[in-house]
């Protein structure tokens, strides 16, 4: 980091007061704003049909008409977010637990592998109408869409990291008898849970998709139906603005994700290393002191 | 030649024994189903008899043959979509890896529509495209652009600077260095992520079918499971496993034919496990 700094502080100096840094952030800025004026002026002057294609100032008031004035932007964010969460909650306690049993037993592996495989290539999202159908319309069919839609990821990554654990590894552990509970403490999670989590990540994404095709097929609330509602009004600046909602929700998620991973899976990261090696040294040393 | 035949005779006679159990245990599985049903301890609205199940399968095949329309469509929708998003995908992560003022100022535009659920622009590309198969091709290939792009663009930024130096050092141009080296060390990762796209891209035109389609299996899905046809709904479903399993097993050969030197040190890893099992069994 401070070495970049140096770096782009050299080159600020020829480049008259901006740095490399900075450059790029406008030039980005530009090729945004270039993108936005020329959508805007298509727009404008006929060559977009606003029917289809809304200017992106009526997208902007659009977002001030469903954020503040309705206000009906709210509910339907809570509906979704809390069907997403609770199916989320499910579908990784599932794959995780059924990842586990059946990548700690072989037998289990083997019969189950051929299922697994139908199952992977089946569009899972695709079992929706037969849910609602058999469920009943509701937050109970949402939720039973969202868990099978989610629990493939974290399953299928448990599964793999709980089965390639490193064979050299596996041996040095056996030959200092290391005890099975050890085994599976120090040796199969440190490198199973980074793989879990990845599996985390994907499942909660796979579980706003889940929700919205629920909602789509539904059409009673959450943002699926609000954005139903808007296209078929032909209200497309709201329909939009509903999705650049959800494009800030997926990379709220995206970063909350990363950030939890970097918390839980600390040893995989230097900070991380680093935060528990002080700690460690400080116990070391108050040890010592005594 | 006797040594060959004598040798996949086992082979075959130890893989149809190794199969059996999976049989004994799929055969036990559909009787236990079968019984609760009809003992009435799962109500055949939610969950249908297997023999229910399949006598749907055989009138959907063989007695009215009314799947084979629906099959191709969206067998079509999601082959179309995939080859238009995959080609833009390939395309756009070939300019980044060759050139980083393009990757740098394009790839957060990727990023994203990677965040945007994609699902949640069906309306509006139905809005956009129609109720005929272009909304469903046009949902396809925006559900499987992301995964390829990535996977290409992972696997032509990865250098192997001990090669490249080699190239270089026998006078290899960029071009020559792009074309023999990073291009076909990208291969297995851009296949990788062929295979997820080409099952995004199920996904996409099955979910465009459920929001508004004419034909198309997801259109026969939604018509039978709101007719609380279960069966029938069920067998439609097991038509979609088919086609996700036609794509995949079709990625998968060609992943084979093309990237065939990893088919080689597949083997080579394969056949060094036997000879291990081999060596360990004679050891005893």
């Amino acid at each position: 980091m401070a070495a970049q700094d140096t770096m782009t502080e050299g080159l600020s100096a020829r480049s008259g007061g901006l740095s490399l840094r900075q450059r790029r952030t406008l030039l980005h800025a530009l090729i945004f704003f270039t993108l936005i004026g020329l959508w805007e002026a298509g727009a404008r002057l006929g060559l977009l049909d606003p029917l289809f294609y809304p200017r992106p100032t009526s997208i902007l008031n659009s977002f001030y008409l469903i954020y503040i004035k309705n206000g009906n932007v709210w509910f339907n964010l809570y509906a979704t977010m809390s069907l997403v969460i609770a199916g989320w909650i499910g579908g990784s306690i599932l794959g995780v637990g059924l990842g586990a049993l059946v990548g700690f037993n072989a037998v289990v592996r083997r019969f189950l592998k051929p299922y697994v495989i139908v199952l992977e290539a089946t569009p899972r999202i695709a079992v929706a109408p037969l849910l609602i159908a058999a469920l009943g319309f509701g937050a109970s069919s949402k939720i039973a869409i969202i868990v099978l839609v989610c629990f493939f990821a974290p399953f299928i990554n448990t599964l793999s990291g709980v089965v390639n654990v490193n064979e050299d590894k596996l041996e040095l552990f056996r030959s200092l008898r290391a005890t099975k509970m050890q085994v599976l403490r120090k040796l199969v999670l440190p490198d199973a849970i980074p793989v879990i989590m990845a599996g985390e990540r994907l499942a909660l994404t796979a579980a706003l998709s889940g929700a919205l095709v629920a909602e789509f097929i539904q059409r009673d609330q959450g943002m699926g139906a609000l954005i139903l509602v808007y296209t078929r009004n032909l209200n497309m600046a709201s329909s939009f603005a509903c999705i650049f909602t959800l494009t800030i929700l997926g990379f709220l998620i995206f970063k909350g994700m990363e950030w939890v991973d970097h918390h839980i899976a600390y040893w995989k990261n230097e900070a991380g290393m680093k935060r528990i090696g002080d700690r460690r040294r400080r116990q070391f040393g108050a040890q010592v002191g005594e | 030649m006797s040594d060959f035949t004598s040798t996949t005779d086992t082979r075959f006679d130890s893989r149809l024994f190794r199969i059996v159990p999976h049989l004994i245990l799929f055969a036990l599985i559909l009787v236990i189903w079968e019984a609760a049903v009809r003992l009435g301890f799962i109500t055949s609205i939610i969950i249908p008899r297997p023999t229910a199940i399949m006598g749907a399968i055989a009138e959907l095949y063989f007695v009215k043959g009314t799947i084979y329309h629906h099959f191709f469509i969206t067998l079509t929708e999601a082959v179309v979509g995939f080859l238009i998003g995959a080609s833009v995908a390939v395309s756009l992560a070939v300019c980044s890896a060759l050139s980083d003022p393009f990757k740098r100022y394009v790839s957060p535009y990727a990023i994203v529509l990677n965040v945007t659920p994609g699902i949640a622009l069906t309306p509006i590309i139905i809005a956009w495209f129609g109720y005929g198969m272009g909304s469903k091709i046009a949902l396809a290939a925006v559900l499987c652009f992301f995964p390829i792009f990535v996977n290409t663009l992972t696997g032509l930024l990865q250098r192997d600077e001990d090669r490249e130096e080699l190239f270089r050092s026998v006078g290899a141009s960029n071009a020559q260095i792009f074309r023999k080296l990073r291009v076909p060390a990208a291969l297995p990762l851009l296949f990788a992520g062929m295979k997820i796209g080409l099952t995004t891209a199920l996904i996409g035109a099955v979910v465009a079918e459920f929001s508004q389609a004419t034909e198309g299996v997801g259109v026969l899905m939604s018509r039978f499971s709101f007719q609380l046809d279960m069966a029938s709904s069920l067998a439609t479903l097991l038509s979609m496993t088919l086609i996700g399993l036609i794509l995949f097993y079709s990625m998968e050969f060609l992943d084979d034919r093309i990237v065939f030197w990893r088919r080689e040190t597949r083997r080579a890893a394969a056949s060094r496990a036997k000879a291990r099992a081999w060596n360990a069994r004679m050891g005893q």
